[in-house]
């Protein structure tokens, strides 16, 4: 298990150094983001140097990183081109924000897709089985941009239900969590129905009936209980999806989040906001990965044992 | 088994909550003060209180620190430089009430009597002093603000109200300039006391409303300034202003009731809200102006000839009719028609293929010759301008090929390097209103965005300008730079843009600004 733990974490750290270099050389290569930094002025060309100058924009690529790798190594990542800002706390202050409305976003998807495939596995074949697939086809089919939208003209705007935009309290979270949890509950709602479809041919689920246990009970207590494992792990691996998800979601309800900040920083060429959120997002989907991993380990000693050849 | 689904479900809640709990702790954080209130005042817009829904947040509300007109929509109820300009764009007092040049290069101030910052630190020589030091200083080196200040040398106080500003050089637009962004007045008591951080976050000034809370992305509430120098302003008690990125999503609230005053409408928002009988439609003409520039290096378009047969092969009233709805106004230059260099009496090119065919059979251009056209993949606008210059270009004969590019990209790499084509497509501001920085930076030698234009008689002309304060002169030789550079056609001007904001019809006193700056001191609400 140790060698497992330090051969994977060896391979995380090859993978954000990777990644660390493929950012900060990619968004060189964006352009320039002085000249950006002139919109409400018209600067002369000794004004666009001397400021490149004072950003340390002037020195060469590779001297530039070499100064950010050292910096990240003791934690730091910089501060914006903008505000000055460390992106550090510029990141501490959003995380909340994304994570709670990825949070919302799986939670709607679990709410929807656990019925959902449970109803269509048991009544397989049936008209309910019939509407889940064709539910969970929409579900991948929706642009989340446009679900975004309808969801804020239908309850926002004619019904009135919910507020469209902004962050103030929980009814501010129900319809970007709707917009983001529908997506990702087609996707679900078929997982859960194949797994459901599979345990429930188990020989222990007859052996639970044949004790003459209520039908519903077997259904929950052991038939989702052992179809949620692949789903757990599949949860897992669809956080980053769901963060990607965010950063649409969070333009169209004005969220507060990450996903905002990336790209206001994107378009104004922000490279420390950019960099730094991207290794720090990177971090944190190798650090889920890896606990998922490890979760496998402790579901199946199997994986534990074989764990060099998995990969 | 059981156990350990036990065990992967906990620590699944286990995050949840630690995510929840994190967050209502950040969220907190983020905003300047608590505000439990404000969702029923959200859903029950009270009296005298205004929400506005505008696009971005500036993110630093230091004035020498930005350089986005997002800044301007909101700071201009917090900050004031020593002048303002009024709706029609007229120099005005500001925090000076009077000014003069002692000579060429001393401009003197006298300071207005009784004003005093939002924290309660009065407004004085020293703060002026203080506030420019700071922006000609280390300090201003990191922001984009000092470089439209290089003109001035130092400020010197002469009394507690009297301030003489040394120039280094004339600068016949330093009073716009002071007008505009990073010149407004801080406090140097409360930016000695609470540091560069604190200040980018809670900004004080003398102005009209000072800041209540800010929350990052989300919102800033501004209330009444009690104490500003003005009699009877401002009306409004509270102001809101939410920063909502996609015109949809705006519009959503303001159909919703959400917000008042919409920033930013588009043209194909027009009709929804002109069908709403409680909303109302405000134009405003905007000192931004398009046009499709030349590379003057290139060929077929190094040939005088070629870019005038373009120009009049473009039909920009077709245009403006069509795909902008009538929302923009012709220009016969490279400026709005509120710029002081305007020249009415120069003539536009208007439409003419047959003219145009001929230009290009003088010039020897065959029919087929296939030129690029630039512009950034992300003005869906201007994508339906393009296609429709492509057409007009291609009655005449000529292939346009379009190039749509990321807008960054656009303006940071391609133009200065001369990479955007034979043609591109040219937007820009000109904030001071005066032809001077537009005309100085579009075509003098060797400027950033001016790869490969060059005349010596602009560069005469451009110098003349430059070089004194008698504004009759200046016209003069604006006059013949016009002139000079409808000959020469580096560039098409197509159209000056018009500003669309939805106002619900409650509110009173309310006039869109031409330049983004929102002067809300007059509004109130019924």
């Amino acid at each position: 298990m140790a060698a497992f733990l330090i051969r994977r974490l060896l391979h995380s750290v090859f993978v954000v150094l990777a990644i660390t270099l493929v950012i900060f050389v990619l968004v060189r290569m964006t352009g320039d983001p002085v000249s950006i930094m002139f919109q409400a002025g018209e600067p002369t060309k000794e004004a666009i140097t001397e400021l490149r100058k004072n950003l340390g924009l002037d020195e060469p690529v590779y001297v530039q990183f070499g100064l950010y790798l050292k910096d990240m190594f003791t934690g730091n990542f910089g501060t914006s081109f903008r505000t000055g800002e460390s992106v550090i706390d510029m990141m501490n202050e959003k995380m909340g924000a994304t994570l709670l409305l990825a949070f919302g976003g799986m939670f709607v998807a679990l709410l929807i897709a656990i019925p959902v495939g449970i109803i269509s596995a048991v009544y397989r074949g049936s008209v309910a089985d019939f509407f889940g697939r064709i539910f969970s086809l929409l579900g991948i089919s929706f642009p989340n941009f446009w679900l975004g939208i309808m969801l804020i003209i239908i309850f926002a705007v004619k019904l009135g239900w919910f507020p469209a935009s902004g962050y103030e309290g929980l009814e501010y979270l129900v319809l970007p969590s709707v917009a983001l949890g529908l997506i990702l509950s087609g996707i679900l709602a078929r997982l859960v129905r194949s797994s459901m479809l599979e345990v429930m041919n188990q020989q222990y689920i007859n052996t639970a009936r044949s004790k003459g246990i209520k039908e519903w009970l077997v259904i929950i207590k052991h038939g989702l209980r052992n179809a949620l494992i692949p789903t757990v792990t599949f949860i897992g691996l669809q956080f980053g999806t769901l963060l990607g998800g965010t950063v649409i979601i969070e333009q169209v309800f004005s969220w507060p989040g990450i996903g905002r900040m990336l790209i206001d920083a994107i378009s104004q060429r922000d490279f420390p906001v950019i960099q730094g959120s991207v290794i720090i997002l990177s971090f944190l989907m190798i650090f889920v990965n890896l606990l998922v991993d490890l979760s496998y380990g402790f579901i199946d000693p199997r994986i534990r044992q074989g764990g060099g050849k998995s990969e | 088994m059981k156990k350990k689904v036990g065990i992967t479900t906990c620590s699944a809640l286990l995050l949840l909550a630690a995510a929840l709990g994190g967050c209502s702790g950040k969220s907190a954080d983020t905003s300047t003060q608590a505000n439990p209130q404000s969702k029923t005042e959200a859903q029950a817009p009270a009296k005298n209180e205004l929400t506005l829904g505008v696009n971005g947040d500036p993110h630093s509300w230091d004035p020498i620190d930005t350089f986005l007109l997002d800044w301007s929509t909101v700071a201009t109820s917090v900050f004031e430089g020593l002048v303002e300009r009024t709706t029609d764009l007229k120099i005005q007092p500001g925090l000076a009430e009077s000014w003069e040049f002692k000579d060429d290069k001393t401009l003197q101030f006298k300071l207005r009597k009784g004003v005093t910052f939002h924290n309660g630190e009065p407004f004085n020589a020293e703060a002026v002093k203080f506030t420019f030091d700071r922006l000609l200083g280390e300090e201003g080196k990191k922001g984009p603000q000092q470089a439209n200040y290089a003109s001035i040398d130092r400020v010197e106080v002469v009394d507690e109200f009297t301030v003489n500003m040394i120039l280094k050089e004339k600068d016949p637009v330093l009073l716009t300039k002071l007008a505009g962004y990073g010149g407004v007045i801080v406090p140097p008591k409360y930016y000695k006391e609470k540091g560069d951080e604190y200040f980018n976050t809670h900004p004080v000034g003398t102005g009209p409303f000072k800041m209540d809370s800010y929350e990052k992305d989300n919102k800033v509430v501004l209330v009444k300034n009690e104490s500003y120098w003005k009699q009877g302003q401002p009306k409004l008690e509270k102001v809101t202003f939410r920063f909502i990125p996609e015109a949809t999503t705006r519009l959503a609230e303001m159909q919703t009731g959400a917000i008042d005053i919409m920033k930013k409408v588009e043209i194909s928002q027009t009709e929804s809200i002109k069908g709403m009988s409680d909303l109302e439609l405000m134009q405003v003409g905007s000192p931004t102006v398009y046009s499709i520039r030349f590379n003057t290096s290139m060929k077929p378009v190094d040939n005088v000839k070629v870019r005038e047969a373009i120009a009049y092969a473009i039909d920009a009233d077709l245009i403006i009719e069509t795909l902008l709805g009538g929302y923009g106004k012709r220009v016969n230059s490279f400026q709005s028609d509120m710029s002081f260099g305007y020249d009415p009496n120069l003539p536009l090119r208007n439409y003419d293929p047959e003219k145009a065919k001929q230009l290009l059979a003088e010039a020897g251009v065959k029919e087929g010759t296939e030129l690029d056209l630039f512009l950034p993949g992300t003005d869906a606008t201007f994508k339906e301008v393009a296609q429709a210059i492509e057409m007009q270009l291609g009655q005449v004969g000529l292939k346009v090929k379009l190039n749509l590019v990321d807008a960054s990209t656009f303006t940071s790499d391609l133009i200065p390097k001369g990479k955007a084509g034979h043609m591109y497509r040219n937007g820009w501001g000109g904030w001071t209103l005066d032809f001077d920085n537009t005309a100085y930076l579009m075509y003098h030698k060797g400027e950033f965005w001016n790869p490969d234009f060059y005349d010596e008689k602009v560069e005469e002309l451009l110098k003349t300008e430059r070089s004194t304060f008698d504004q009759e002169k200046r016209m003069a030789a604006f006059k013949e730079l016009n002139q000079r550079l409808y000959e020469l056609v580096p560039d098409v001007p197509l159209y000056q843009t018009i500003n669309l904001w939805a106002v619900n019809k409650r509110v009173k006193g309310f006039q869109p600004p031409t330049d983004e700056r929102i002067d809300l001191r007059e509004a109130s609400v019924e």
